[in-house]
């Protein structure tokens, strides 16, 4: 007897990555030779597993449970289920967690996963860290790689499609997740992490992370870290001199985290935290990161955002405004007849809708978003609308693929 | 001190010394507009914002006796695809003083508006280099409202986009600014009132404005120089400018991966896709070769020229190619004529430009300094497949 | 300038101020202002006060001109002042509300370019220089040609200089590196000068030679990476490959094969792949060298 099961859907070995926000799967027989019933198997979480732990839901309406019943058909039909991350128990590793599926004490299959979630920067393992500074510093390749296009996308051209409207939440959502899913291209294991602006940071700001500055604001790095190797406009290096201690406290003046969730449960209130912590992180810098049109040339700047972008999902999950219909989900400006272009719900955003010439930039550089083989949302010309539902409560094929540490699904 | 092209090197304040004697004498104003060309060797070994401040004061030089003919191409190339908010004021500050105000000149004004108004600046025009300090002074959407001003009845087609901006519904203007702009389409209704308003079309082409340019036959240099140039593209192939653009008609672009203007290079590099596009869809791929030669060919490697040009969606094949140039750099700047200047290996300052080449890999034709039109451009080429040029 | 909006967002009262739409955020901004502007408050009072008004800056022209204000007065606390500049910063990330600002605030910034107060001059000259800024490039070159003139320490200078490798910061940068005054000025002078394609041969000379420190040799690998890889491919190797090399130089070139070299070549390298075996299990060898000699390993053992 033999049985197959995919994990979202899918048979490609990069689609073995969950998070919090259940992933639809498949379970079948594939090989029924000798059985005259139907299959009951228990689906569990392997035991002893160092890192990630799976959750099972029968359904999405389900609550998530450590095991799950299922009977398997002779006709080696598929039986659907969900598999998520257990909260509070994310991989460190790819493939540390696996699904155990038995017939009674046989065990019929082990599946290996990894629940991938945006972490902590600042309490990450030294293999997490290691792996995503390889990629970052892979995908960037000295100055001539992919990373090009990420850097151009966040210039003073195409600033107005991102900022000082409602659509800056969504936009740098959409960036962080091109980013990401392209990171994992090069290795599928690394999820973005976030930089937790109002606490300290002491191991990010360190040589085998994301380096420390000297007084003039150029960065060290340690001899085996390839961060060394960073290149933006032609010019190696980065430029960051922070205007505050990072080994003991976070940025200068800015809102902490339950400031930033106070500011209401409306949008049109919480997207001032664009001016602060946003803007005030940003400044909390010397050098690149503290102007708009230079701040992506420093990769700090993408784990800055991640931590604003983790602030928006807490303030959702707070108040549940994940649905574009809702009116307290977005700001519509619809007294004043709507937002600037790319700033409306139903905008598609650039540089990904390849959209040029007034009122939108003049080139769209780097194509559609990337694709995910572990979800289809929000395909390669993403609106603005298609940030909000990013776990798929209000409609599952939203879910867009990540999940932060400290934001649940249920 | 002289420039590695052997020119004596000019400093700024010569070089006003230059500007304000040659505007001083009506027999030799004429060559002011000359030193607005970026391969002026004046330019060479010149910084970015030191060419800047450099055009920036021919061009006001010029508008204090009137912007000759000579010179337009230059102020509307700033309007179309200016990206320093000083040289975009400057530019509208000198169209005004142009004989003759055009229908021509509205949609490059409001292309102006459209580039600059998140990048402006405040600006003291009768400084050199223009830097305010204080709050006095003048912007780039300004001097722009008040070159539409003068364009009077002929600004009647962009009526729409100034009202559009008067209503500021997204609020990208101040309430000042939005104001002026209310001010400014009154102005302009009352003076189509007048005077009446031409009907018909409002935006010339490139020929109407001078950026087209038809080369005679020989008009451009030896062709056994040219030939033996040798290239390397994005995929690390050897080919000389003979195996390359000679067979069959080709059309040539330049660009470079550091260009800080989106409207140039990056938009170069963009249309340049669009027009393979265009080759395709009628079946012309095989007939007619592309390139874009970087300008930059000892930075920009065979991989950066590839990344480059996926990134904008550029066809690269046998036909179709990203090159650089081994040697010869300054042959093929002499041979195409480019408008292009250097600061030790990088560019200073350069110009949108396309050039057709026919079969024998002689250039028929350029579009210079304005956005060209990918049909345009196409049609001059397929134009070569008909006939013997 | 009159940065008042109209629209969307408020209709005016009679005192000709904001009235907030419905929805719309409480306006704290205008006790912030008064805490902000008022000189009689604590320095720690005020500082928090401008904190508090990023996303106001330019919704009302009292505020915003006052921020101005605070900006260029020389008698206001230098922290209050960098307070105020760092909430004009923040504010400019709001692109959209901050565009009829951006004028006033580029002119105000050249003013104080020269203040007496060098953070000051250092952080508005990082913010225009990162604009590409000619009247900055033209303070910050003077600075580097006269030093009696120098707004900034001659490392910051060529750092600013490099946001914009159009500037003509490469004499005067070749020219410090033949005479640096300090080792941060040297650096900073190779980085400027990584920009330029033609420099490689220079790199190349820096990176080779054991008399230099360290870290301009590391600055130098990671030019010649960028300019000339293929190159640095060669040097990286026999620099390992080379007993007398250091162990951090050794370090950075096999981080450089691990991460960036042409994988064909390095994996059938075999005497490469010896050394670096060889590494693992050297005592002499440091733990950072055994560490990437490891990630080496891992990924070109056959």
């Amino acid at each position: 007897m033999a049985i197959e099961l995919l994990i979202n859907n899918s048979a490609d070995a990069r689609a073995k990555y969950v998070s919090w926000t259940p992933s639809q799967c498949k379970i079948r027989l594939a090989d029924a030779t000798g059985m005259t019933q139907p299959v009951p198997v228990k689906l569990r979480n392997k035991p002893g597993a160092a890192g990630g732990k799976a959750v099972f839901y029968a359904s999405l309406a389900a609550a998530p449970a450590a095991t799950l019943s299922l009977t398997l058909p002779l006709s080696g039909t598929s039986v659907s289920f969900f598999v998520a991350g257990k909260f509070g128990s994310p991989s460190v590793a790819d493939g540390d967690a696996a699904i155990q599926v038995r017939a009674g004490t046989r065990l019929l299959g082990e599946f290996p996963l990894m629940v991938r979630i945006r972490k902590n920067a600042n309490k990450l393992t030294a293999g997490e860290r290691d792996r995503f500074v390889a990629a970052f510093a892979r995908f960037n390749d000295r100055g001539a790689g992919r990373f090009a296009d990420f850097r151009s996308m966040h210039t003073d051209a195409g600033s107005p499609e991102a900022h000082g409207a409602p659509g800056f939440l969504p936009w740098h959502r959409a960036y962080l997740l091109d980013l990401e899913r392209e990171l994992q291209v090069i290795d599928p294991s690394v999820a973005l992490p976030y930089w937790r602006f109002d606490q300290r940071a002491p191991a990010l700001f360190s040589g085998d992370f994301f380096g420390h500055s000297d007084a003039t604001g150029t960065v060290h790095f340690s001899a085996t870290n390839p961060l060394q190797f960073w290149s933006t406009d032609g010019v190696p290096g980065i430029k960051r001199r922070p205007l505050f201690d990072t080994a003991t406290s976070g940025g200068n003046n800015l809102r902490n985290e339950a400031q930033t969730l106070a500011f209401g449960n409306q949008y049109v209130l919480f997207q001032e935290m664009e001016g602060d912590p946003h803007g005030l992180a940003h400044t909390s810098f010397g050098g690149s990161l503290s102007s708009i049109g230079t701040a992506a040339k420093d990769p700090l700047f993408f784990l800055l955002h991640a931590n604003v972008d983790r602030l928006w999902a807490k303030w959702q999950k707070r108040f549940s405004r994940y649905d574009p219909a809702q009116a307290s989900s977005f700001d519509r400006n619809a007294a004043g007849g709507g937002n600037r272009i790319g700033h409306n719900l139903g905008d598609t955003m650039w540089p990904w809708n390849g959209i040029t010439g007034t009122p939108r930039p003049p080139t769209a550089p780097g194509g559609g978003l990337a694709g995910s083989p572990c979800v289809s949302a929000p395909g390669p010309q993403p609106a603005v609308r298609d940030g909000l539902d990013y776990q798929g409560r209000v409609a599952a094929s939203s879910r867009l693929g990540f999940d932060y540490d400290d934001v649940p699904f249920a | 001190m002289t420039t590695p092209s052997g020119h004596r090197a000019l400093s700024e304040p010569q070089f006003c010394g230059l500007v304000d004697e040659l505007n001083a004498d009506p027999a030799r104003r004429g060559a002011l507009a000359d030193l607005l060309r970026e391969d002026n060797p004046i330019y060479d070994q010149h910084g970015g914002a030191v060419t800047v401040r450099m055009r920036g004061w021919v061009l006001l030089a010029l508008s204090r006796a009137g912007l000759p003919n000579s010179a337009l191409l230059f102020a509307l190339e700033e309007l179309d695809n200016g990206r320093d908010a000083y040289l975009v004021a400057v530019a509208a500050r000198a169209l005004r003083s142009y004989a003759q105000p055009s229908r021509a000149f509205a949609p490059l004004l409001m292309r102006a508006i459209s580039n600059i108004h998140f990048h402006d600046d405040l600006f003291c025009l009768e400084c050199y280099g223009g830097y305010s300090e204080s709050a006095a002074g003048t912007t780039a959407v300004r001097e722009v409202f008040a070159a539409l001003l003068w364009l009077g009845a002929h600004a009647h087609a962009v009526l729409p986009e100034i009202d559009a901006i008067s209503a500021n519904k997204t609020e990208e203007f101040s309430d000042a600014l939005a104001g002026e702009a209310g001010r400014l389409a009154e102005a302009i209704r009352r003076a189509a009132a007048t005077q009446g308003h031409a009907q018909g079309h409002c935006c010339a082409g490139p020929a109407d404005l001078g950026s087209f340019r038809a080369w005679a036959p020989g008009s451009t240099g030896n062709a056994e120089s040219i030939d033996s140039i040798l290239f390397e593209d994005q995929d690390r192939n050897r080919v000389d400018f003979g195996q390359f653009f000679r067979g069959q008609p080709s059309v040539v672009t330049f660009f470079y991966t550091r260009c800080n203007n989106p409207r140039k290079c990056s938009l170069t590099v963009a249309k340049l896709a669009r027009l393979q596009q265009l080759l395709s869809e009628r079946d012309l791929a095989d007939r007619i070769r592309t390139a874009a030669i970087t300008y930059d060919p000892a930075f920009d490697l065979p991989d950066r020229l590839r990344g480059y040009g996926q990134s904008r969606g550029l066809r690269m094949d046998a036909g179709h190619k990203m090159l650089r140039a081994i040697d010869g750099m300054s042959t093929l700047c002499a041979h195409f004529q480019l408008g292009v200047n250097f600061v030790e290996s990088l560019v200073n300052r350069h110009r949108v430009e396309v050039y057709v080449l026919n079969a024998a890999g002689h250039i028929v034709a350029s579009f210079e300094r304005l956005q060209w039109d990918e049909r345009e451009v196409l049609a001059q080429a397929v134009a070569l497949l008909r006939d013997t040029r | 300038m009159n940065t008042k909006r109209r629209g969307r967002t408020s209709a005016k009262t009679s005192k000709g101020t904001r009235k907030a739409r419905a929805g719309a955020p409480a306006r704290s901004y205008k006790a912030n202002w008064t805490v902000a502007a008022n000189a009689g408050r604590s320095v720690k009072n005020r500082v928090a006060a401008l904190a508090g008004l990023t996303r106001a800056v330019c919704d009302d022209n009292e505020t915003f001109q006052g921020m101005l204000s605070i900006l260029r007065d020389k008698s206001t606390p230098i922290a209050v002042r960098l307070a105020a500049l760092s909430s004009l910063q923040a504010a400019t990330f709001s692109v959209i509300k901050f565009n009829a600002c951006r004028p006033a605030y580029l002119a105000a910034l050249r003013s104080v370019a020269s203040d007496p107060d060098p953070e000051l001059r250092q952080r508005v000259l990082g913010v225009l220089s990162r604009e590409h800024d000619g009247y900055a490039q033209k303070l910050l070159l003077e600075g580097l040609q006269k030093p009696e003139k120098a707004l900034v320490p001659p490392e910051k200078a060529l750092q600013l200089l490099s946001y914009d490798i159009h500037a003509e910061a490469y004499p005067v940068a070749r020219e410090i590196v033949r005479k640096p005054p300090n080792a941060a000025a040297k650096r900073e002078a190779l980085r400027l000068l990584a920009a330029d394609a033609a420099s490689a041969p220079v790199f190349e000379k820096i990176l080779r030679d054991k008399s230099e420190s360290a870290e301009i040799r590391q600055l130098s690998a990671s030019a010649l990476l960028s300019l000339a890889p293929a190159k640095l491919q060669a040097h990286a190797r026999a620099m390992v490959l080379d007993k007398s090399e250091s162990d951090e130089l050794k370090s950075t070139s096999l981080t450089a094969l691990t991460h960036f070299g042409e994988e064909k070549a390095v994996a059938q390298d075999n005497a490469l792949q010896k050394t670096v075996g060889l590494l693992i299990g050297k005592a002499a060898a440091s733990a950072i060298l055994k560490r990437v000699a490891k990630s080496f390993l891992a990924k070109y053992r056959r």
